[in-house]
């Protein structure tokens, strides 16, 4: 049984979703399962050493992408391993919120946080199924 | 002419993580929209030919937050040629003992010290455009 489960955002720069599973990841890691998920800084796959690309042996993962691209999916199973489960955010919140140009933290209104909140939810509920295997 | 490559690191992690995003978001978005634009670092990090076609042999600026520059690294193996390489936590000199925020939300003060940072990084794009010319 995993004690813990590594989360990672795509954080993709040209669209709200990438904005929201950024947002979403951590408030998953700080607010609603502090302690059982961990993450990792995408890019670190490129940047980083050889203890970052042996995250997906020590966690399972789950991928949160923006969009179709799968980003976040493909460079885990690129650089690092498996992914144990994944969720696309436009599945989430409908392709054309995620695909919205509404990208800085300085446009978000509330309605956009509603959505975090969704795609936060809709990553516990992964977790959790992990966390009980 | 060709727009110059912005990429924000967006770490996870660290309130320089959301600065370095902002920053880079402040500039496609408004001060250098016209001659400026950024690519989802996750999609670079991918390695696909769709993305490394439109960074390789390109102008590039790369926003980092941390010593581990993922955002540089990332860009130079994509083939991007980087002419200026910016870090949000070098900006913290300048404010010695100020609270920026959190990697989810920036304060007042960390919203002004992004600000300022995208303002050297605009000169930047521009710089790099009449090198061009």
């Amino acid at each position: 049984m995993a004690e813990k489960v590594g989360v990672l955002a795509c954080s993709g720069e040209e669209y709200l979703g990438g904005t929201l599973s950024r947002l979403a990841v951590r408030h998953v890691m700080n607010k609603l399962r502090p302690g059982r998920v961990s993450t990792l800084c995408l890019p670190l796959y490129i940047a980083g050493g050889e203890e970052e690309r042996e995250f997906a042996k020590k966690y399972p993962c789950i991928a949160v992408d923006a969009c179709s691209k799968s980003c976040a999916k493909r460079a885990t199973i690129k650089y690092s391993g498996a992914v144990r489960d994944v969720l696309v955010v436009s599945d989430v919140i409908g392709e054309e919120a995620a695909s919205c140009r509404t990208v800085s933290a300085r446009d978000l209104k509330p309605e956009h946080y509603a959505m975090m909140e969704k795609i936060a939810d809709a990553i516990c509920l992964k977790v959790d199924a992990i966390l009980a295997e | 002419m060709s727009k110059v490559i912005v990429v924000p690191c967006s770490g996870i992690g660290k309130v320089y993580g959301l600065m370095a995003r902002e920053a880079a978001l402040a500039v496609t978005d408004h001060l250098a929209k016209e001659t400026s634009e950024t690519i989802c670092l996750a999609h670079i990090v991918t390695g696909d030919e769709e993305v490394t076609g439109k960074v390789c042999g390109q102008s590039c600026i790369s926003i980092d937050g941390c010593a581990s520059l993922c955002s540089f690294h990332s860009l130079e193996a994509a083939g991007g040629i980087v002419k200026g390489k910016f870090r949000s936590v070098d900006e913290m000199r300048f404010h010695r003992g100020a609270n920026p925020g959190t990697g989810s939300d920036l304060t007042e003060v960390g919203w002004q010290i992004t600000d300022e940072l995208a303002a050297k990084i605009a000169v930047k794009v521009d710089e790099i455009q009449k090198e061009a010319k």
